[in-house]
Parts: C-alpha cells; sequence; structure tokens
C-alpha cells in the first residue's frame, strides 16, 4: 500500500461530461489545480456520442471535442479515466478520496495507442458506445476521439489467445493488472455526475425493450452520428430504411407510475432536432411526434419548433398508450388523439423511439460527503434562490445535470459558477 | 493611456521557409458528405509550398491536433491551413496548437469550407470540391506571406462593472468579489433587487420575493470588495477590454466615473406591455397582466379578491400575451417584428399564482387558457398536477385560433377554441382577466450603441455561442447576466450571472490581458497625413493624425483598433495594412481563387 498513488489538488471534479470539463476548466483558467476522475474509458460524457445538437445543429464532436483537448493539455488539470469514487471524507477541511483505477489490462504509461492488439484480436463483441449496434473487439480504444487513446480489455469476453500480447510491439498487455487504488486530497469538490436515461424498460406498456424496432434516443443519435454503425439510417430488425418514424414524447417523465413525475427538460427538443435530423437524410420519410406539451422554451428554441413544422414534420397531441409490432416488426401504437377524433386508434410505424427521460447518473450519498439529494436522487441545493451550486455538504459544490434534468446550453452556463463557487469557497478557507 | 500598453517585442523575427501543412476536417460528416475531402487533400498536396495535405474526421479533436503537432516535428512544417468550419469556432483551437508546439500561432489559417461551402452547396458535390479546393489554395497563399506576430498586452484593471443591481448583477458582484476582484453594481433605481421587487412569493422555493433580495442584498453590503451605486443614471460606457469607463450621474446631478476592465451587462427584462384593446387591456376595465394581478395580490387581505371596488369570483389567465406570436395572427411590435420566443418563465409563474389565489381564496373559479403547458423546472410539474387538483380549469387552443375576449359591464366572456375537447368552442364568463405577459428585454439602446453590442433575433443581447460561448459577447471583455439574454427565472439567473463571474475572472486572472494583434499599421513612409482614414474610422480614438518627426501621420491605438480595415479602403498610397490581414496576402488568395 504504501507505493499507492496520492494525488493532492485544490479541487475534484466527479464526472467528465460537458459539465464536469466547463467546471474543470474555468476553475484551472483562475490558478486552480484540478482532478477530474471519470468512471468510463474516456472524458467526454453523453455528449460526445451525440450527433448534432439543438438548436444551432452544431455536431456535437465540434464542441466537444475541443473542450476535450483544453482539459488533457491543461498544465493544471490531471485526469484519472476508467475510474471510480468509492467514497470522500472532510476532514479538517480537507477532503480524502478514495479512488479506484480499473484495470485496462494494458500498460497505460507505455501504450502508443497503435491499435495493433484491437486489429488482431479475434472476438467481436456488441459495441456499446454505439448503443448495441455495430461490433467492437474484446480489446478496443473505446471510439475514434476518445480521451486518453487507450484500449480497454474486456475480461469476461477474452478468450486469452494472447494474439494481442504477440502484436503488441510495446509489450504492455497485462492479462494479470489489478485494480488500483488512489487516493487524493482537495480542498472542494465539484459533483457533476451527470445522467442515465430512464430504462427502455420503464413502462411495461412499451415493449419491454422487446421489440427490436422500438430504440432508444441514443441509439437514433449513433445513427443519426457521421461515424454510427451503419453509416446512415437503418432500422435494427431488417437493415430497412425506414419509411415511417414516430417518436412516443414523455416516455420517461411526467409519469408517476415509473416513479418520474417531473419534466426531463431535454426532450422535446432533442425528438425536434433528431425529426430534423432524420429529414435531412430521409427526406422521403414521415415523421411523428405523438406528444403531451411541447416544451421549447430555451433560445432560439421555439423557432428550431417552427422550423421543424415547416419542414413538414407532424406533431400529435397524444398519448401513446401501448406499443405492439406486426409480424414484420412494424411498431403499432396505440394512441387517443386529443386533437380531431377523440376515438382511440392503431398507427403503424417502421420506427420508433421512445423520449427516454433522465434520472441520476450516480447515487452520489454513497460518497458519504453530506450533500442532500432531493426525492429523485439529484443532489439538492442548500439555497438554490442564492446559489446554484452550494450544497449542504460544507465544500461540496454540484454542476450540471447532476442537479437535475438540463439541457447542453444550460450545463454548460451551469459549470461556470459551480467552478466560482468552489474558488470562492477554497479563498475562505 | 499609452503607456498601458505595451506591444510585445516580436521574440521570433525569422522568416524561415515556409513549409505549409494543409489539414482537412470531414467535421464528421458535416463536410465530407458533400466535399470529396480526400481529393481535396490531394490536390494541396501538389499545391507548391505544401510539404503536406492530410483528411481527417474530427481535425478538432485531441487526435486530429496530434496529427499537426507530430508534423510540426517530424516535417518541420512552420505554417498550417485548417480547412474546416467558421474560424468563429476553432480558428482559437488550431493556434493554441501550433503555440504548443512552438510555432508561432499567427501563422495559421483557417479556411471555412464548411458554412460556405458543404452547407451551402449540399446538392453539388463536384462543385463544393472544387470551392473547396480554391478556398485552400487561396488559404496557402496567404499564409506564406504571413509574420509572425504577438499579442498586444494590454495592464487591466482588476475591477468588474456590473450594470444592473437585480438578483443577477448581485450575484455577478458577489462571484466576482469572491475570487478577490472589485465590483462595483450601478443600478439606475433606488434600491437593489430589480423586477423581484414587484414579485410576490416565488417558484420554486415559495419564499416571498423580497426575503430572496434581502439575502443576497445583505450579502452584497457585507462584502467590502463590492461598491454599490443606485440611481445611477449611465450616459457614456466606453473603452476597451481591461480598460472599460463608465461614466454615470447620482442624484444632484454628481458625474461619477467607474474604471474597469471588464464588464457584466445585468440590465435585466421588462415586462411585456399589450397593446391597447389586446384581449381588451387598457380598454375593458378588469383585464390586468399577471405582473400587475401579482402586485395586487400582494397588497389584498386573504378572504375576499377584490378589484375595482368589485368581488372577483371567476378569473381567467391566458397565457402567451407577447409571447411565441406567429406572423399573421399577431399584431408586430413597434420594430415590425413579433416576438416568435417562448418567454420561458411565465407558464410556470401563472400556475403558481393560480394555486396562490386557491388557497388564498378558495371560492375563485379559475380557467386557465394556453397554448402549451411548459412547466420544465426539477418541482414546477407538481404545481401543474396541484393547479388540476385545486379544480384550475385548463383550455387549450392552437397558434391559429386565439381566444377573444368580448367585455360589457357585466365582465368578460370568454371564447376558446379547445383542443382538450376535440376542437368545441367554449365559452365562459370572468369577472377578472389576467394576460400572462412575456418578458421583453430592458431598454440599454445608448449603452448598446455606445458600445455596439449584438442583439439577437429576439432583441435580447446576443451571446456569442450558446454552448462554446455562452455568457460572452462579441465585445472582448463584457459578459451577460441573467435574464438580460434571454427569459430565465432567478434561479437560473444564479448560474447564469455565476458564470459571467467566472469569465471575468478568468479574464482578469493576469495582471494583464492579450489582445489578438490584428490592428491598422501605418507605413509611415508612405502616409501623405492626408487625414482621410481618421475620419472614416468608426472606434473613438483608435486612429489620429499626429506629428512624427516634422511629419503629419496616422497614429493607431492598437488596444482601440478592431482591425475592421475601413481606414485601409480609402488610404491611396496604401500605407495602412491590418496585421493579418494584408492588401498582398489579399491579392495572392483573388489570384490563386481566379486562377484557371
Amino acid at each position: 500500500m504504501s507505493d499507492m498513488e496520492k494525488i493532492e489538488v485544490d479541487a475534484l471534479v466527479v464526472g467528465s461530461g460537458i459539465a464536469g470539463l466547463q467546471s474543470a476548466l474555468d476553475m484551472a483558467d483562475q490558478g486552480l489545480s484540478v482532478v477530474i476522475v471519470e468512471k468510463r474509458p474516456s472524458i467526454g460524457g453523453k455528449m460526445i456520442s451525440l450527433s448534432k445538437v439543438f438548436p444551432t445543429l452544431d455536431c456535437a464532436s465540434c464542441i466537444t471535442t475541443p473542450r476535450m483537448a483544453s482539459v488533457s493539455h491543461h498544465p493544471r488539470i490531471t485526469t484519472l479515466t476508467y475510474s471510480t469514487v468509492d467514497a470522500i471524507k472532510r476532514e479538517n477541511g480537507v477532503f480524502t478520496a478514495a479512488v479506484t483505477r480499473k484495470p485496462r489490462y494494458i500498460d497505460e504509461k507505455e501504450c502508443i495507442s497503435c491499435k495493433r492488439c484491437e486489429d488482431v484480436c479475434p472476438v467481436y463483441l456488441p459495441d456499446e458506445y454505439e448503443e448495441g449496434m455495430g461490433a467492437k473487439k474484446a480489446i478496443t480504444i473505446p471510439f475514434t476521439n476518445a480521451i486518453p487513446q487507450l484500449p480497454v480489455m474486456d475480461p469476461e469476453h477474452c478468450i486469452r489467445c494472447g494474439a494481442c500480447a504477440r502484436a503488441c510491439p510495446k509489450d504492455c498487455i497485462d492479462f494479470l493488472q489489478q485494480p488500483a487504488p488512489v487516493e487524493i486530497k482537495a480542498k472542494a469538490v465539484i459533483l457533476a455526475t451527470g445522467y442515465e436515461t430512464t430504462p427502455m424498460t420503464a413502462k411495461k406498456q412499451y415493449g419491454m425493450a422487446k421489440l427490436p424496432n422500438v430504440i432508444s434516443p441514443m441509439a437514433a443519435e449513433r445513427l443519426l452520428a457521421p461515424h454510427g454503425p451503419y453509416g446512415r439510417v437503418l432500422r435494427p430488425s431488417d437493415g430497412m430504411v425506414p419509411g415511417s418514424i414516430a417518436y412516443v414524447q414523455c416516455a420517461g417523465s411526467r409519469d408517476k407510475s415509473i416513479g418520474v413525475p417531473y419534466c426531463s427538460r431535454v426532450c422535446c427538443m432533442y425528438a425536434i432536432k433528431q425529426a430534423i435530423l432524420l429529414s435531412g437524410s430521409l427526406p422521403i420519410a414521415d415523421i411523428t411526434i405523438y406528444y403531451m406539451d411541447i416544451r421549447a422554451f430555451g433560445k432560439g428554441y421555439e423557432q428550431f419548433y417552427n422550423n421543424a413544422r415547416a419542414m413538414g414534420i407532424n406533431f400529435v397531441k397524444a398519448k401513446v398508450a401501448r406499443i405492439t409490432e406486426d409480424e414484420k416488426h412494424n411498431p403499432i401504437l396505440r394512441i387517443e388523439r386529443q386533437e380531431g377524433s377523440s376515438a382511440p386508434e392503431e398507427v403503424k410505424h417502421e420506427l420508433v423511439v421512445l423520449s427516454q427521460g433522465l434520472r441520476p447518473g450516480d447515487d452520489v450519498s454513497r460518497y458519504g460527503l453530506g450533500a442532500e439529494l432531493n426525492d429523485f436522487g439529484f443532489v439538492k441545493l442548500s439555497d438554490e434562490t442564492v446559489s446554484s451550486a452550494v450544497t449542504a455538504g460544507a465544500g461540496v459544490f454540484a454542476a450540471g445535470v447532476s442537479k437535475g434534468p438540463r439541457d447542453i446550453p444550460d450545463s454548460v452556463v451551469d459549470a461556470g459558477s459551480a467552478a466560482m463557487e468552489a474558488i470562492s469557497y477554497i479563498r475562505k478557507l | 493611456m499609452d503607456e498601458k500598453i505595451k506591444e510585445e517585442a516580436s521574440k521570433d523575427n525569422y522568416r524561415q521557409e515556409p513549409k505549409v501543412g494543409v489539414y482537412i476536417c470531414h467535421c464528421g460528416g458535416n463536410i465530407s458528405d458533400v466535399v470529396d475531402v480526400k481529393k481535396v487533400a490531394e490536390e494541396l498536396s501538389k499545391y507548391p509550398g505544401v510539404t503536406v495535405a492530410r483528411e481527417y474526421p474530427f481535425m478538432c479533436s485531441s487526435n486530429g491536433q496530434d496529427l499537426i503537432t507530430e508534423d510540426i516535428k517530424n516535417l518541420g512544417i512552420n505554417r498550417t491551413v485548417v480547412a474546416a468550419c467558421s474560424p468563429s469556432l476553432h480558428d482559437l483551437t488550431f493556434r493554441g496548437v501550433l503555440q504548443r508546439a512552438g510555432v508561432n500561432p499567427y501563422l495559421h489559417e483557417h479556411v471555412n469550407i464548411r458554412e460556405q461551402d458543404s452547407w451551402v452547396h449540399k446538392l453539388d458535390h463536384a462543385g463544393a470540391t472544387a470551392k473547396a479546393i480554391k478556398l485552400a489554395q487561396a488559404g496557402v497563399e496567404k499564409v506564406r506571406r504571413k509574420d509572425p506576430l504577438n499579442a498586444i498586452r494590454v495592464a487591466a484593471e482588476q475591477r468588474v462593472a456590473v450594470i444592473g443591481g437585480g438578483v443577477s448583477g448581485m450575484r455577478a458582484a458577489l462571484s466576482a468579489a469572491g475570487k478577490g476582484l472589485e465590483a462595483v453594481i450601478l443600478e439606475k433605481g433606488p434600491r437593489l433587487g430589480g423586477k423581484l421587487l414587484d414579485l410576490g412569493r416565488l417558484y420554486p422555493s415559495g419564499e416571498e420575493a423580497s426575503a430572496v433580495v434581502k439575502k443576497l442584498e445583505d450579502l452584497v453590503r457585507a462584502d467590502k470588495k463590492i461598491t454599490v451605486h443606485t440611481d445611477a443614471d449611465i450616459d457614456f460606457v466606453g473603452g476597451f477590454v481591461g480598460n472599460f469607463k463608465i461614466n454615470f450621474k447620482l442624484p444632484g446631478g454628481k458625474s461619477q466615473q467607474v474604471k474597469a476592465g471588464a464588464i457584466v451587462m445585468a440590465t435585466g427584462y421588462e415586462h411585456y406591455k399589450p397593446y391597447k384593446g389586446e384581449f381588451g387591456y387598457g380598454e375593458a376595465a378588469n383585464v390586468l397582466t399577471l405582473p400587475e394581478f401579482i402586485s395586487l395580490m400582494k397588497k389584498l387581505p386573504a378572504g375576499r379578491l377584490e378589484y375595482g371596488g368589485r368581488e372577483i369570483k371567476s378569473l381567467a389567465l391566458i397565457h402567451c400575451v407577447g409571447s411565441r406570436q406567429v406572423e399573421g395572427v399577431h399584431k408586430p411590435q413597434a420594430d415590425g417584428k413579433i416576438n416568435d420566443y417562448c418567454s420561458r418563465v411565465c407558464c410556470t409563474a401563472a400556475i403558481n399564482t393560480a394555486n396562490q389565489i386557491k388557497e388564498k381564496y378558495p371560492g375563485v373559479r379559475i380557467y386557465d387558457v394556453y397554448r402549451d403547458i411548459r412547466t420544465y423546472g426539477m418541482m414546477h410539474e407538481s404545481y401543474y398536477e396541484q393547479a388540476s387538483k385545486n379544480g384550475v380549469l385548463f383550455f387549450r387552443h392552437t397558434e391559429t385560433d386565439q381566444p377573444v375576449v368580448t367585455s360589457d359591464r357585466t365582465g368578460h366572456n370568454v371564447k376558446v377554441k379547445d383542443v382538450l375537447t376535440w376542437g368545441e368552442e367554449l365559452e365562459f364568463k370572468a369577472d377578472l382577466v389576467v394576460l400572462v405577459t412575456g418578458l421583453v428585454p430592458s431598454d440599454i439602446s445608448l449603452i448598446k450603441s455606445q458600445m455596439k453590442m449584438p442583439s439577437s433575433a429576439d432583441r435580447f443581447l446576443q451571446e456569442v455561442h450558446l454552448k462554446l460561448r455562452p455568457v460572452e459577447l462579441a465585445n472582448a471583455g463584457i459578459f451577460i447576466a441573467g435574464a438580460a439574454q434571454y427569459p430565465m427565472d432567478s434561479t437560473e439567473a444564479m448560474a447564469s450571472a455565476g458564470t459571467a463571474a467566472s469569465k471575468a475572472g478568468i479574464l482578469l486572472a493576469e495582471p494583464d490581458i492579450p489582445l489578438e494583434p490584428f490592428v491598422a499599421v501605418v507605413d509611415e513612409k508612405k502616409c501623405t497625413g492626408c487625414g482621410l482614414c481618421p475620419a472614416e474610422c468608426s472606434y473613438d480614438g483608435a486612429l489620429t493624425m499626429s506629428e512624427k518627426n516634422g511629419k503629419k501621420v496616422a497614429v493607431v491605438n492598437p488596444a482601440l483598433c478592431k482591425g475592421c480595415g475601413a481606414c485601409v479602403a480609402v488610404c491611396e498610397p496604401r500605407a495602412i495594412d491590418v496585421a493579418g490581414w494584408t492588401l498582398a496576402q489579399f491579392d495572392a488568395m483573388v489570384e490563386a481563387i481566379a486562377k484557371e
């Protein structure tokens, strides 16, 4: 234990999505030393896997990768990826975080990112970065823009054939690598733990994730992404180009029956955005959005919504009661319209996207920080009328979706103020 | 002022043989779906002076940047052309790459083949490819003629001026002071608190707005780093990043000046004022706006809801008045434009008020007439639910079927074509009509025109980029806090204001600020002293005539010059050039593009 890795910094940021990256940069640009701990193998969070982002339709990579690069080049920022925060204790005004570096089964210092291990690996697995569409190897650099460019081995599926070890020019492969503890000391903590989407199985009436052509919005993002799994929009069951696509709004929000009564804030806009992108790549496809209320409340959002309507995207105010499928796996929606006729009807589409909501990315109460959570597991602020980042835990601040759903512009804005609270707190210590 | 401006001596006077690296970005399909990027790279690699030309999915990513670094190290590349998106997005990114690799960052040229090519020539792949080649070749010609430049460094006042003393302004000042900067709040009204002073119980905390104001004001008053001037009538804002000057008058006519390194615009909003006759406003009695109604309710005792001496037993809330307006349906505003934006806060504010009415006056019938209910915040949905439980009746109309209010002495008649009952024409009586008015920006036309600040189509202050630089104005050193940028509630304003302070903190992290060196440079030997150029210059003090060595010549103040080139255009002897954008460079670019 004596050679345990130790890091001492001004501030610890948990999570490296857009909020975490931005708050780290804002602090480091004002002279603080920062460490970011990210559980996934790359920094960049959810945003890096999106296609284009509303309302400007910039490619998500164009907005995220420069920040990822700035963080990785910043002289005052250290990043620990593929590492989990196990506990954070505060004593005499100093936080001590117990972090575990998960084994990638390679020597991270020696690896030159040549990808030869990946090239020779004979094991193909569903690629979770592509939402299970497309394949990856059992040892792989997670995606093109990943930072760091280090492969991760999947020990459960590796067949120990040794091909990677033989191909590696630097003799980096280490089948016996163990998790390594890291101790981080910091004066302040920013929680930027982001979100997970509500599960596809949240609503049992919606097919319980068993209908192949009822997909998640993240999968739709990958289908639309320029380097997505198929390079074009195809539906999963048979590779057909869908001619009729539907969005089911509030499929994981505003619904007490699934324990998510709140509005997830982003789903209206991402559905509209995906619909606009789909009508660009599939000009003859019919696209319908079934909604309760369209919540286009941000700057430029209403105009974005109006553009979508002008492009011919159908907006139907209707609650979807049930989703089944026909023998060709075409999803069938049972709907009740609130405009036009009132009789329930069944509508067939060729691809359906369930607009899932957002739930907390991590249960931060397990760190033992004293930060309180609200009823839904998001971090509670001590007084949101005075500060957008101060929590009940001294020296603990929250940024981005850790406090509740918000979109990218709101998260970016939020991050700076969290950084400022941390700076102010540290100065007063 | 002159002594404050130190132009760093050029450290690298080298004129190495230009070795140009050209990098074509796919922009993840944004470019490569239209432009044949492989062909562009191939053509460019044959172009004179080009050492290497490559294409890559995302040049701005870390891997993309590393390609350039490697070429600088291994091939001795000393000038770069990146053909990608607009330079406004990533010119700085690539200059940073050069800098880290030890090359003068201004020996980079960013060529826009996205906004100016692939996005506008979607259907003409061959034409777009040919255009990309030409543009990149012109970039090569330009970069070959570039000289190393150095940032102009300006000593900065370590002080932030916050214009507006509402909750955003107070938060911005507190955050700036928290980081150790001095902050000065200039509030035009007699008190701190801004618009919140008029509001009642706020969502989501349920606190009185005045209590929220007091909490922030107490913190502000206790902070020795913050100076507050109320009743401050600003009559001049000038200067430049690091050295802004704001003149203002206090009651009694006393003039004062604040010098600041950065300005935070926390100028807030106004409530939309309905025109005379809009749903009966200003004509019929008993038609109020929501803020007017909130002021009224604050004063009324519990028990009996009363207006104009009459008991109000029923009340209609009409949403989206002055927001989400539709061309052809709504009357345009004074500037000829409609307010097509959503004002974000009004749905929750209206429903919050409806619940408070029901709490205080349970017998009052409330009709809520809306298009979409946008209770998006964490707990806001529960207010909506509570309103339903409280018996508030909701009517939903479409954008083209606006509700109609007719009034007589007995009250109002509200007609709605209600979507929730499949388009039924419904009609109800209401003693009071409350118009849920949207937000419009405050009138800050004087400051905006003096500093040439940009507005968005919605007339609010325009940020540089919603995601990359969301609280920065294009004017260096000026930041936006709160609803001056777009409608937001007071909790959202806390985030925005804190971040505005953070960006000011980053700007003022060093005692001096680097400015872009793209400013006019006068060749004194060629200057004839004709005096035409200062007349063309739009920036006070940037270009003046003065005596040098017994000769009258044009003199540039590099801190004030914006590099617009207006002076260049009128200079007949070609004695003025903008550094980094010289006429010789333009000549060469035009040649390259026009060449067969």
